[in-house]
């Protein structure tokens, strides 16, 4: 199965003429098919996806997939939601663009939680994403498509995006690797915004050399996002070099020690050994690992000041869905009746709940108390990170409670204490931090993750660290086999 | 019952020209007592007031005016294309006045 290898095995292939880009592309849409059949990962699939030349570009020629909350030129863009189901770009997001460029073939728009407000792959408007290993389970989310159709080996890589953690916690619930780079690295031009100073983009991969070779593709200054910044001297593929002798991460004692959870579930005891077996090899490697103690008060804080901060930004960000400009119209002959009627009936109640909060957060009254105290605690977070990213090259952490939850379970943390591991991930949109999860482990079977997360600008040694680690373990490049 | 009611969660909603069913005011409502306690957490946090709000996650960016030239601009059937009421080169849309 060509789409089970990874970018740089494909290249060869192409290069070597053993391969061609018309029957990578044929196996990826039949794959498309199947995998749409058993776990509905996808909003559209181009069939119409066409082979391009294989040149030096290492995506030349090599399907992908694109989350439906980027904007491509001619091809249906809904971010999952109804206020937007018959919506078609006339431009394409800067980093699709960028790919197109090198040559690398979208076959698909894979579903997401509505505009990317949620954690468990359930909210899109074209149904619930199934995970791949268990069918009964959620992918998470909101990259929930994304990570599904990676990790059954529907293409080697697809395109996700980061607000809370929507790239890197599906990564962990479907074993594959999740990477955002630091914020604006990757132009988010044509990425439907969520909570702008909380978004990135990122990709989806089965292999740290993956994604690097991809965010190395799309990376670059964008004059059309005054936030992207030049990278042209960094080069993450060339920098995993595996060697990390001499390196040091930190771990949070809050977060990662099971005395700390006197309800722990069987599950989430053994997620947390695992995770110290794994420090165990990093530390073979001559890393070296400390535990590290933060204010309990202040990693409280973190899902507050998440929602407090998401909820006002995705409020103001959604105000221009009104059904005038694109999306399906009211039929009211009043304006304001007209625009009422497209959002009544357009989003979905858990994406009303977040926007309600947000206008209460946002009136003049309430400012203080919620939307700048959060913003104040987000920069205690991270000038707390920042000063240890002074001794350190890195935060390693296990990624969720567990493994992928069932969908009756919802995302909610199962024991009160499990609030701060859940969401933990967050720190790294606040920061605007580089973060990657990696697969690093089995419990009942089921994949599970671990997340490094490094100082901004500092991508190249957190890739390489990850990648480094990964080479200790046997997950790289796995496809997701369903289990009992 | 907390501060918080139904009557406020439709008021807020309707400023967003969003509708809202009893079961989802409901929800809201439910929602709103829960971020009120987890607020809570943060103003526990010392002396929080004295810290300049962090509004992005890079503090550093560099604030660079484009060259004042001309770019070429969206076409306008390209624009129109997704509304779903034109005419001619302009959006329709009922009478804003009365």
């Amino acid at each position: 199965m060509y789409m089970e290898k990874s970018i740089s095995e494909l290249h060869d292939l192409l290069k070597s003429g053993k391969a061609t880009s018309k029957e990578l592309i044929k196996e990826s849409l039949v794959k498309s098919h199947e995998v749409q059949e058993k776990y509905n990962a996808f909003v559209t699939i181009c069939d119409d996806a066409k082979d391009t030349p294989v040149t030096d570009e290492l995506v030349s020629g090599i399907p992908f997939g694109v989350k439906d909350n980027y904007s491509t030129k001619d091809v249906l863009s809904t971010g999952s939601s109804n206020t937007l189901k018959n919506y078609v770009p006339f431009y394409t997001a800067t980093v699709v663009e960028k790919l197109f460029n090198k040559g690398a073939v979208m076959v698909n728009k894979t579903v997401l939680d509505e505009f990317g407000m949620g954690g468990t792959g359930t909210t899109g408007h074209t149904g619930i994403v199934k995970n791949p290993w268990d069918p009964k389970r959620m992918c998470a989310g909101s990259s929930a498509g994304s990570a599904c159709a990676v990790a059954a080996g529907v293409y080697p890589y697809a395109l996700g995006s980061d607000t809370g953690d929507s790239i890197r916690k599906p990564a962990a619930f479907c074993g594959i690797v999740g990477y955002k780079p630091t914020y604006g690295m990757l132009s988010r031009y044509g990425l439907f915004p969520f909570a702008s100073s909380l978004d990135h983009c990122g990709v989806l991969t089965r292999s740290v050399g993956d994604a690097a070779i991809v965010v190395d593709a799309m990376k670059g200054k964008d004059s059309h996002d005054m936030t992207s910044w030049d990278s042209s001297n960094i080069n993450l593929t060339k920098s995993l070099t595996g060697e990390v002798k001499g390196k040091k991460l930190f771990y949070i004692k809050e977060i990662a020690n099971i005395d700390n959870y006197p309800h722990a579930s069987k599950e989430l005891r053994e997620h947390l050994e695992n995770f110290h077996h794994i420090l165990d090899k990093f530390r073979n490697l001559g890393v070296e690992i400390d535990e590290v103690s933060i204010d309990q008060t202040l990693l409280n804080a973190i899902p507050a000041v998440y929602v407090v901060l998401s909820c006002a930004e995705a409020t103001s960000n959604m105000s221009n869905l009104t059904g005038i400009i694109f999306g399906p119209r009211g039929k009211s002959d009043k304006i304001t009746e007209m625009m009422k009627e497209h959002r009544t009936n357009g989003f979905s109640p858990l994406i009303k709940r977040r926007f309600v909060i947000g206008s209460y957060i946002l009136q003049k009254e309430n400012q203080e108390r919620y939307f700048k105290n959060a913003a104040r605690v987000r920069r205690l977070i991270v000038d707390k990170m920042k000063e240890l990213f002074k001794t350190y090259d890195g935060l390693i952490l296990p990624v969720s409670s567990g493994p992928a939850k069932y969908f009756n379970e919802g995302d909610d943390a199962i024991d009160e204490n499990t609030n701060v591991l859940e969401e933990h991930l967050q720190i790294g949109n606040f920061g605007g931090f580089p973060s990657i999860t990696i697969p690093d482990g089995f419990i009942n079977n089921l994949p599970v993750g671990i997340n490094i997360t490094g100082n901004c600008y500092d991508d190249a040694n957190v890739l390489n660290l990850a990648y480094a680690l990964e080479g200790t373990m046997n997950y790289k490049g796995q496809i997701a086999k369903e289990v009992e | 019952m907390g501060k918080f009611t139904k009557e406020m969660v439709d008021d807020y909603a309707d400023k967003l020209l969003i509708g809202l069913t009893p079961e989802e005011n409901k929800m809201v409502l439910d929602e709103f007592e829960a971020i009120d306690k987890s607020i809570d957490v943060i103003n526990e946090i010392p002396n929080i007031s004295e810290v300049i709000p962090m509004t992005h996650a890079l503090d550093d960016f560099a604030f660079e005016l484009r060259e004042d030239i001309a770019e070429e601009s969206i076409p306008i059937d390209e624009a129109l294309r997704n509304a779903g009421g034109v005419e001619g080169r302009e959006i329709e849309v009922p009478k804003v006045v009365d």
